[in-house]
This record gives structure tokens, C-alpha cells and sequence, in this order.
């Protein structure tokens, strides 16, 4: 054998060692830099996106969704199947799956974690489960939902966080007298079913979670994930400081990276800069009544005159002003990595020509005042709205903008006492119905406090709710979509992904479109 | 003297009170209330409303006021955070030591650093090093904290690897070399204003007669200076700098905020903008305590310094 032929092999078995390892290396611990603290680890009764994507690392849920949040995967149960009728829901447990705290799952925790997370009294997400009638455990692997009405979003809601499995005894013998003060009490020391334990918590400091070593999955190499020994999470509120930290490798991974730094951060031979899939849209929600909470006529109540402001954004300018070209304009009112989004093309493209014949026809070619409100101190609102004012000054409508903080805002917006105010949203589930519910269902929350109403499409939604044919209920979502983009309730801006900035030595670490973000197969090169 | 610290210490009492009722009537003047920030976008109706009722939100100002103080009078209890769950005392106890350990490093920082400076100020006066020493210094007191804090992460951490870029140490040799930047970074502006007024009364007091004298009296040099001439000196920059320890857990909060350090900056600016109403009050009852005790050992430091001021 010649020497490079020895050579050549050696070669190719170092590939072949290589992939034996594509695993990456076990052990470890990742350390990913928040922007903020989390407030309250308990899956019923948290509201916050701080508490919401970090939880599924402590607390297994029953199935699990697929990186893309498009299928489902088998999480603690193995098997779930609805009856013909849709009203029956049968899940099979997977077997011997343990707490981090070594007591085994069992049938009756299943039955109190649903039973706590569809409780109306507890938490607001409750909605999610709003079909189920009945939990039982039918024996120890099987568990059996007994619904009011066929639930096509079941299998998806039994995937999201507030479904995730607790132990019920732990639970329970927390001190307190209520469920609030016991849930207080378990959250300082959660015992979950999750791949990872919290082990540390310094607020606003650093939380530290380690690896569940009863957590039931097993890796590309044969033995049980996490690869991860550990995730740490500092707090580093400072954009700058974020990324300055990942910068001189102090940490692994940073998130919320602002748009303006990403094209610095792609050419950083260090740097893996991210931009996960998101169902992330920013939008303003337009108060739609005749009147203003003063009284005053509100120009915006003609659907008309909302279209051509709407064909009056120049929303790749806006993109590019705004995200430094990262975002993409909408194309319906939820976003296209939504299930059941339908491509109704880019919504209202910048036409100003048009926008001025609408306002004509709307009987307001002499122009018109409007006003909205905007997150004081956010530079993205800042620009958004400073933006429109130069785009729709262009059509003869003035916009004047009031700065208030987020709490301001949140009370006006829930009074209802505003013209227009910036707002963003993101998906908590992967079905459409979250978003839809409060987007164009006016008996939730009068379609962002909005006000429009279009009864076509609370009647669709009614029935989609309870569809069990997935032709049938995309059908209905269509119509829901067209109608919306027709009427044009609020001013459709754009869609963004999320910027995470990562060290390159990391590997198999993501953030779902929901936000979520998932450590289980995380792994950092030593 | 003990019973000038008492009667000092129950002067206290009645700032305290008027401090907690002002803020506790000033935050329930902001517009917004904490259920319904939280909730935002996601809020229904049902869903704030019974939230409001659980945090006893739901009853009128007095009546809030009313089983805030009895709590706080009786059970020596602040309440519980409304958007973190958990006890306000548990907060203020694991965030307040920090700030604490930041402001009083910043101030050692500025006096190590104002002392020996304004000396060479005021000995060299209008020479090269008193120029420099005021250049510099008027340089600390005009840049923004924020901007100086970029700068020295970026430099110093970031590039030079001196020092980690923001965040809290563990145990005690750890801790302050993850909190020198952010303590030198916030002692800046204070030790520019405390060697500016060190300099202008040392100059003063080297003018002196009884300073005349003791060189007449062929004193060292060294026990002129530190006995005589700085302890006059010191007169009236221990007031000043007594009254810039306020200023100086003020400026803390930005200082936290760009060195990640999990003071009571961040919380207290994350309370006000949720409108955590028992964290704010907690806190603000917290560090109005510290300014008050910090005015009282001034006061006591002054009267050691001139005991005619007793």
C-alpha cells in the first residue's frame, strides 16, 4: 500500500469517525445570553414570552411540535387518536417515563396537569383547551379527553406549553393554601419532565438549569439527551453588551440581536447570526368605530380611507428603514409560517396613485389628521411611525404621533382610547386559531379592540373550531384571510424572523417559529 | 452623642412615611395599571378583571393604601411582585446587596482617586498637572455614564481582555473584578465634583495662617498636609459628598443596565414600566432608608471632622 493511499485512508476514516460523532460533543454547558429575566416558571399561569419560550425546557409536554412547528412529534405519549366523531381523544403514555426527581410519570398527573390548564379560573390560557369536557385516566397508559365538539387544534394545543405535564403530589405539597400560592412556591424549585432542571436562579443575574438525567429521549449516539450538562442564562438587557459578550466569548449565544447589527454580525468569521423562522408580524391595530373615545368622527371607520393608507406604505422602504431589509411585507394577517396561512399576495403594495383616488372616492381629497400611539424609548416604533408620517403626508393625511410607555399604551389600547397604535404580535400555538380569535373574532376581544366586525367571519371561525376535516377548515381560513385583507381592519406592515446571534462551536440549538427556544440537542464544541 | 444619633434617627421616621405615601399616591396616578400591561395584547376583558381582583387591585386607592400599610406595619411585609410572584423583600434582599456593593465601590473608587489628585491639582495650581488632572477630570464629568461604559467595555473588555465584559462575579475577589469597570466607570463624574471642590479648599486652606504657622513651627511637610490641611479641606466635601450618594445610586441604574449587573437598577425601571406598584414602593422605601442613614453618618462624620458643627 502506497503512502497516500494510507494516507487517503486514514483520511477517510477520520471522516468516518466524524460522523459517528456528528452528534457533536456531549457535555458542556451552553451559555445563552437573554435580553431579559424570566418572571414565573409555571406553565398555567404565566403571561409572559420571557417565562413562555424558555418552559419547555423544564416541563415535557404530551407531544411535541417539529422544529418548524408544521407536524407533530410523540413527546410523553407515543400514541394519540381521536374517535370518528372527533369527540373522543385517546393518548397512550409512553412507558416509564420519570420526573426529574426520579418518581415516574403516572396517569393521574397527566389527568390534573390538563385538568389545572384548561381550569377557566386559572391563567388565560385556558382558551386553548376550551373543548375539553372530561380528562380521565382510562388505565395507566391511557389517557381519554372527552370533548364538547371535534377540537382539530387538539393534538397542536396538547403541544404547547401550557400543557405540559407537572407532577400533581410535588405539586400539591408545596406550601400555601391556594393553587396561586403553591404555584409560587413550586416555580422557586420547579421538578419537571422537561430535558433540563432549573438548579439556580439569580433574578435579573443568571439562571441555571443542568441536565434532567431522567429525561426520557435518546440522542443520535444512543444515550439520553440532553448532550448539554447545563444551560446558563445571564441577563444582558444592553444590545451592545450582548453582543460584545458573545464577541469576546464569554457566551455562546445571544439573542435579540437588532436588525441594524445583523450584516456585521453575518461577516463575523466568529459568528453563526441566525434568523429563525418566526410568526412574528409588526402591524398598527386601528380603532375601526364611527367615533373616538372623545366623541369626535373617526375617519378610519371607512373602510375605504383604511385601504388607502394602506396602498400608501411603501412597505420595502419601511423594511428597509426599519429592519435593515430583514422583515417581508405581509401577506395575510397572520403570518406565513402560520398552519392554514393563505398567499393572498403582498398586501396592499405601495400604490399612492390608488391611495389618492380612494380618498377621493372616500370623500377626503383635501387630506385628513389622524394620530397614533407609539412605545416611547423603542427606536422600531420610533422609525415605524416616523415613516408613515413622511409616506401618508405624501397623500395629504397627517399623522400626528403621541409617545407613551408600554403600560400607557396597554391601558388606553384596553379602554378602547386610541386612533392607531404600533403593535406586534406572535404566535403561541401552531394552529391558526390563536392568532384568528383575536385578530377576527370580534366576541374575544373585539378584533384588537378594533371594533370591526365582519359576522361572516365569526361564524367561520365557530364552525372551523369544531372542523374536523382539514379541507373543510382550510376552506373556512380562507375565506376568514380574504375577508380580513378586503375590509383591511388594521395597516399591514411586515413579517420578521428572529435574529439570534450564535458562536460558531455551537451546534443544533433553535428557536421555533412560536419563540420557543429549544436546548434538548444543543451541543457546544469544546 | 448617642442621643443626638436618636434624635436623628427618629427625624427619619417622618420622611420615610412621606416618601411611601407620595409614591404610593404617584404611581396610581400613572396612567395603566399592572394586570393590563402584562396581559397586553393578549388581555380579554374576563381575564383582567378576575387578575385584578386576585392582586386586590380591585378595590379603591385608600383601601389599597390601607392593606399595604397595616402589611408593612405589622408583618414588616412589602407585599408580593405582581408581575414576578414572588415576596418584594425576597427582591430587595437578593438585588438590593448588589447595588449597595456597586455604590459603595464607586464611592471608595472616587475618593482614592479625588484625594490624591486634587493634592496635586492644588499644589501644582495653574501648572501642567493641575491642567491635566482638570482636563481629564471635566472630560469624567461631561461624557455621559452611558457612553463611558460602551467605551470601556468595548476597549477594555471586549478587545483588551482586561476585564469580563459586564455581568456579576462569584465570591469576593471575582466580584470586584467583574464590578471595576461599572464601579470606576460610575465613580467618574463624583470624583471630578469631589476634586474639584477638594482642590478649590485646599487651596484655601494653604493660604491659611495656622498653616503659615505650623511650617513656621518647622512641622513636616506630610503631618501639615494631613493633618492640618486636609482635614480642614475634607470640611466641606464630606457634605458634598454625602449628598452625591443619592445621585450616585441614580446613576447606578444605567451603569447596571450596560454591565448586566442584576442590581435594583433594571428591576426598578422594569417595576415603574409595568407598573409593579408593591416593587416600586418596596424599593423606594429601601433606598429612601440608605439616603437617609448615609445624610446621618455624614452629619456624624462632620461633626468628628469640626466639632463645632455639632
Amino acid at each position: 500500500m502506497s503512502m497516500w493511499s494510507k494516507m487517503g485512508l486514514a483520511t477517510a476514516a477520520c471522516l468516518l469517525a466524524g460522523t459517528a460523532l456528528a452528534a457533536g460533543p456531549r457535555g458542556g454547558t451552553m451559555v445563552y445570553a437573554r435580553h431579559a429575566d424570566s418572571l414565573f416558571l409555571d406553565p398555567v399561569l404565566n403571561d409572559a414570552n420571557v417565562d413562555i419560550w424558555v418552559l419547555t425546557n423544564l416541563y415535557d409536554t404530551l407531544i411535541i411540535p417539529s422544529n418548524d412547528g408544521k407536524s407533530l412529534t410523540p413527546g410523553l405519549a407515543t400514541k394519540w387518536q381521536a374517535s370518528d366523531d372527533g369527540k373522543t381523544f385517546t393518548l397512550t403514555l409512553r412507558p416509564g417515563t420519570k420526573f426529574s426527581d426520579g418518581s415516574p410519570i403516572t396517569a393521574e398527573d397527566v389527568v390534573w396537569s390538563l385538568d389545572r390548564a384548561r381550569d377557566p379560573k386559572k391563567g388565560i390560557w385556558n382558551f386553548l383547551l376550551v373543548s375539553v369536557d372530561k380528562v380521565e385516566a382510562k388505565d395507566a397508559a391511557t389517557v381519554v379527553l372527552t370533548l364538547k365538539n371535534a377540537d382539530p387544534s387538539l393534538p397542536a394545543a396538547l403541544a404547547t406549553f401550557n400543557s405540559a405535564i407537572m407532577p400533581k403530589k410535588l405539586f400539591e405539597a408545596s406550601p400555601g393554601a391556594t393553587d396561586d400560592e403553591k404555584a409560587k412556591a413550586f416555580a422557586e424549585h420547579p421538578v419537571g419532565s422537561g430535558p433540563f432542571v432549573l438548579s439556580s436562579w439569580q433574578r435579573g443575574g443568571v439562571m441555571k438549569l443542568v441536565r434532567n438525567p431522567n429525561y426520557w429521549a435518546d440522542g443520535d449516539d444512543g444515550k439520553k439527551l440532553p448532550y448539554l450538562d447545563g444551560v446558563d442564562f445571564p441577563i444582558i438587557p444592553d444590545d451592545s453588551t450582548r453582543i460584545l459578550k458573545l464577541q469576546s466569548g464569554e457566551v455562546d449565544g445571544a439573542e435579540f440581536i437588532p436588525y441594524a447589527r445583523v450584516k456585521e454580525l453575518q461577516a463575523d468569521p466568529k459568528i453563526d447570526m441566525k434568523l429563525f423562522p418566526s410568526t412574528a408580524i409588526q402591524y398598527l391595530t386601528v380603532n375601526d368605530r364611527p367615533n373616538l373615545a372623545d366623541g369626535s368622527n373617526n375617519p378610519l371607520s371607512n373602510e375605504m380611507v383604511r385601504q388607502a393608507l394602506n396602498y400608501a406604505i411603501n412597505k420595502k422602504a419601511l423594511i428597509q428603514i426599519v429592519t435593515h431589509g430583514i422583515g417581508t411585507p405581509m401577506r395575510s394577517f397572520m403570518s406565513s409560517t402560520t398552519p392554514m396561512f393563505v398567499d393572498l399576495g403582498e398586501a396592499y403594495p405601495y400604490n399612492p396613485t390608488k391611495a389618492k383616488d380612494l380618498l377621493k372616492q372616500a370623500g377626503f381629497e383635501k387630506g385628513l389628521s389622524i394620530s397614533s400611539l407609539a412605545l416611547a424609548g423603542s427606536a422600531d416604533d420610533v422609525n415605524i411611525v416616523s415613516a408613515l408620517q413622511q409616506m401618508w403626508g405624501q397623500i395629504g393625511v397627517k399623522l400626528t404621533i403621541e409617545q407613551v410607555d408600554n403600560a400607557t399604551r396597554d391601558a388606553r389600547y384596553h379602554k378602547p382610547d386610541f386612533q392607531m397604535r404600533t403593535g406586534d404580535w406572535t404566535n403561541d400555538i401552531n394552529d391558526p386559531n390563536e392568532i384568528t380569535s383575536y385578530f377576527s373574532y370580534y366576541p374575544n376581544i373585539e378584533n384588537q379592540h378594533s371594533g370591526w366586525d365582519n359576522k361572516e367571519s365569526d361564524a367561520l371561525y365557530e364552525k372551523s373550531q369544531s372542523e374536523a376535516d382539514p379541507v373543510k377548515r382550510a376552506a373556512e381560513y380562507k375565506t376568514i384571510q380574504e375577508n380580513y385583507m378586503k375590509a383591511a381592519p388594521i395597516f399591514f406592515l411586515y413579517e420578521v424572523p428572529f435574529p439570534v446571534a450564535l458562536s460558531k462551536k455551537v451546534d443544533g440549538f433553535y428557536q421555533t417559529p412560536l419563540g420557543n427556544n429549544i436546548f434538548v440537542r444543543a451541543t457546544v464544541a469544546k | 452623642m448617642n442621643g443626638r444619633v436618636g434624635r436623628r434617627l427618629l427625624q427619619i421616621v417622618p420622611t420615610l412615611c412621606l416618601i411611601t405615601v407620595a409614591v404610593f399616591l404617584l404611581l396610581r396616578l400613572l396612567p395603566g395599571d399592572p394586570i393590563s400591561a402584562m396581559l397586553g395584547n393578549r388581555g380579554t376583558p374576563e381575564a383582567i378583571a378576575r387578575l385584578r381582583a386576585q392582586m386586590g387591585l380591585d378595590g379603591g386607592v385608600l383601601w389599597q393604601f390601607w392593606s399595604f400599610a397595616r402589611r408593612l406595619l405589622l408583618h414588616g411585609d412589602l407585599g408580593d411582585s405582581i408581575v414576578r410572584r414572588v415576596a418584594v423583600t425576597q427582591l430587595v434582599a437578593e438585588r438590593l446587596p448588589v447595588t449597595l456593593y456597586l455604590t459603595a465601590f464607586a464611592a471608595l473608587l472616587s475618593v482614592l482617586l479625588a484625594v490624591p489628585l486634587a493634592f496635586v491639582a492644588a499644589i501644582w495650581r495653574d501648572r501642567l498637572p493641575d491642567l491635566l488632572v482638570r482636563g481629564v477630570f471635566q472630560i469624567g464629568l461631561s461624557a455621559p455614564v452611558f457612553y463611558i461604559g460602551l467605551l470601556m467595555l468595548g476597549f477594555l473588555a471586549a478587545r483588551g481582555h482586561l476585564f469580563p465584559v459586564g455581568g456579576m462575579g462569584v465570591g469576593v475577589v471575582d466580584t470586584i473584578w467583574h464590578l471595576f469597570l461599572p464601579a470606576l466607570t460610575l465613580a467618574l463624574s463624583l470624583s471630578a465634583i469631589l476634586m474639584r471642590n477638594l482642590r478649590s479648599a485646599i487651596i484655601a486652606v494653604l493660604r491659611a495662617e495656622y498653616v503659615d504657622f505650623a511650617r513656621a513651627k518647622g512641622l513636616s511637610p506630610r503631618l501639615i498636609m494631613g493633618r492640618h490641611v486636609l482635614k480642614n479641606a475634607l470640611l466641606s466635601t464630606v457634605p458634598l459628598f454625602g449628598l452625591n450618594i443619592g445621585t450616585l445610586l441614580g446613576g447606578a441604574i444605567i451603569t447596571e443596565y450596560v454591565f448586566a449587573v442584576p442590581g435594583v437598577g433594571a428591576l426598578m425601571v422594569d417595576s415603574i414600566y409595568g407598573r409593579d406598584y408593591p416593587v416600586v414602593q418596596g424599593l423606594t422605601l429601601a433606598l429612601a432608608v440608605l439616603v437617609c442613614l448615609t445624610f446621618l453618618a455624614t452629619d456624624l462624620i462632620e461633626t468628628w471632622l469640626d466639632p463645632r458643627a455639632a
